[in-house]
């Protein structure tokens, strides 16, 4: 289930050590304790069982393919049978007394190996099936009979809960190595065409303003193309926004930069939670596409980001034909204004405040201030 | 001079100035040998990329202004990287153009340059207005009133600026002359360019003294 979890090599390896120690002290056990077994001769094969089945599953286990079903529910299945023998071996009289089971100890090994391959739930089921064998065979039950089922269910619980979360971090760890190969390679590539592509474009732009006709129509497109790859090239890359966290609003403002679009802003990344700054460069949006509906193509745009600590605002700027002021009543209470009521409708949502200002013949300038939610 | 490691833009922009009758001094594609030759040349103007295959912009501006100290800057990039556009102005350059300028554009830049004033562009005025109010929530660490501060009015001016309107249109907007517009934008500079200076030897000292 887990495979790609760093921390999967390091467990099987705790299981298998802690396998072998928990022998040993069985061992220690069953020498101590022989002399009082109802049928002592069968106590070493048994013994030899245990023995056997640890060194099988130190290297069984050691393959990450073999870590699956099969092999659990035997490793289950041999430690059950294991202690379940004790029942007849030590026998009852011996178990009542509060002598040991025959696997004692060496019981949570595959509680804690189920944890590891299936999580929280199969850890849970194996502790309580086991648990239940143990409380069956033991015959007594006394609280330390109790504790020893408790202690196990909660180590299963533990590790099961510990492997979820180091698979959710090697997820995100990948991610991150995969976004900052993805980056590198991003800023190689832009580092190229700074050097080789917009240069040469903007060469031909400039050479080729004065010119008449078709030279002077391919130097201008030059120009476009020029500030299409800037932007590309040099653009703060957007990540997808997610509603909560915090992101640069730059990221989603500075794709509009183009020829006719100027972007200001200052160096720093201006944060806000991902909704807000979705919000805001929408509205920033309509207000372009009203620019591009209503004024001359080349109408040139200049939009200005201001980071304060309160609020932010952004500006966006046109030296377009302007509209008269009555135009934009009569249109308000015609109910349409389609552009400028979506601005309005978005920036009113987040608390904000939106001046149209505008002559004709003068461009018109439309100002968002937006409140910076409080942190927390 | 013009300092930029394209042959093909350095040689357009050469040609550019000398047709628009200027007399360019030398021109090269490597910071450290601008800095080197600049003493012996000693251009009014420095044309230059910001953008050079061996030290950063920063390092060349510092480099030039140490030894040629009323040298002005004019630095051009082909795309907008605004940190270091920033730290360029900081460091002295006197403006800043976009490569995407149009060749009327870049001229007049360089004569206003060569006569001393800052060449803004809207992008640029956006830049310094953030990295004043960077700095006035920044909590001034051993600050003592040092904090450079923007009056009311260059703060309206600089917005103006940013906003894409040209010295002649704010001047009609406030009601102010030309030249009164043109010393706003020149003192916002100015003091971030004192304030960067005021910083650097604090940091020299602290480092060199403790």
């Amino acid at each position: 289930m887990a495979e790609s979890s760093g921390l999967q090599t390091p467990l099987w390896r705790a299981i298998a050590v802690y396998r072998i120690a928990a022998l040993v002290y069985v061992t220690i056990l069953v020498v101590q304790n022989v002399s009082v077994y109802e049928r002592p001769v069968f106590a070493w094969p048994v013994l030899a069982l245990t023995a056997g089945w640890t060194v099988f599953t130190t290297y069984a286990y050691a393959v990450p393919a073999r870590r699956r079903p099969p092999l659990l529910v035997a490793d289950l299945i041999v430690t059950m049978a294991v202690m379940a023998s004790s029942a007849w071996i030590v026998g009852a009289a011996a178990l009542k007394d509060g002598k040991p089971t025959l696997a004692v100890a060496w019981h949570v090994a595959p509680v804690i190996a189920w944890a590891v391959a299936g999580g929280r739930r199969w850890g849970i089921a194996a502790a309580l099936a086991m648990g239940a064998t143990d409380l069956v065979v033991r015959n007594h039950y006394d609280q330390a009979a109790y504790t020893g089922t408790v202690l196990m269910l909660l180590a299963a619980l533990a590790v099961g809960y510990l492997v979820g979360i180091a698979e959710v971090s090697q997820k995100r760890l990948e991610r991150a190595i995969q976004m900052e190969a993805a980056t590198r390679e991003r800023e190689r590539l832009a580092r190229d065409i700074h050097d080789s592509v917009l240069q040469v474009l903007a060469l031909v732009k400039r050479r080729g303003a004065g010119l008449d006709g078709e030279a002077g129509e391919l130097a201008r497109l030059a120009g476009e193309q020029e500030a299409a790859l800037r932007t590309l090239v040099t653009g703060r890359s957007a990540a997808p926004v997610d509603a909560n966290a915090e992101v640069d609003l730059m990221t989603l403002l500075e794709p509009y930069a183009s020829s006719t679009v100027s972007v200001a802003a200052p160096a720093e990344a201006v944060r806000l939670p991902g909704r807000v700054a979705t919000e805001i460069a929408a509205a920033v949006a309509a207000a372009l596409d009203n620019v591009t509906r209503h004024c001359d193509p080349g109408t040139k745009v200049w939009v200005l980001v201001e980071d304060e600590p309160g609020s932010v605002t952004v500006s966006v700027r046109d030296d377009g034909c302007g509209i008269p002021p009555d135009r934009l009543t009569e249109a308000e209470q015609q109910g349409r204004l389609g552009v400028a009521q979506s601005i309005r409708g978005r920036v009113a949502d987040l608390g904000g405040t939106v001046t149209i200002t505008s002559a004709p013949g003068e461009g018109t300038e439309v100002e968002l201030r937006v409140p910076r939610p409080s942190i927390g | 001079m013009v300092v930029d490691d394209h042959p093909m833009w350095r040689d357009g922009v050469a040609r550019d100035l000398a047709a628009a009758g200027y007399d360019v001094v030398a021109t090269t594609g490597e910071g450290r040998q601008a800095v080197r030759i600049a003493g012996a040349a000693r251009p009014d103007v420095v044309v230059l990329d910001l953008q050079l295959p061996d030290i950063s912009g920063v390092e060349v501006i510092t480099g030039l202004l140490a030894a040629l100290p009323s040298v002005r800057v004019l630095m051009l990039s082909a795309s907008g990287e605004q940190q270091s556009v920033l730290d360029a102005v900081k460091a002295g350059a006197s403006g800043y153009l976009l490569k995407s300028a149009g060749q009327a554009e870049f001229l007049e830049a360089v004569g206003r340059t060569a006569a001393g004033d800052t060449v803004f562009t809207p992008g640029l005025a956006g830049l310094v207005l953030g990295e004043f109010r960077r700095l006035a929530v920044e909590p001034a660490a051993g600050d003592d009133g040092m904090t450079p501060k923007l009056t009311e009015r260059e703060t309206e001016v600089l917005r103006l600026v940013a906003k894409g309107l040209s010295y002649r249109q704010i001047a009609e907007r406030l009601v102010l002359s030309h030249r009164t517009v043109q010393n706003h934008v020149q003192n916002t500079l100015g003091k971030l360019q004192l304030h960067n200076r005021v910083e650097l030897t604090r940091y020299a000292i602290e480092k060199g003294l403790d």
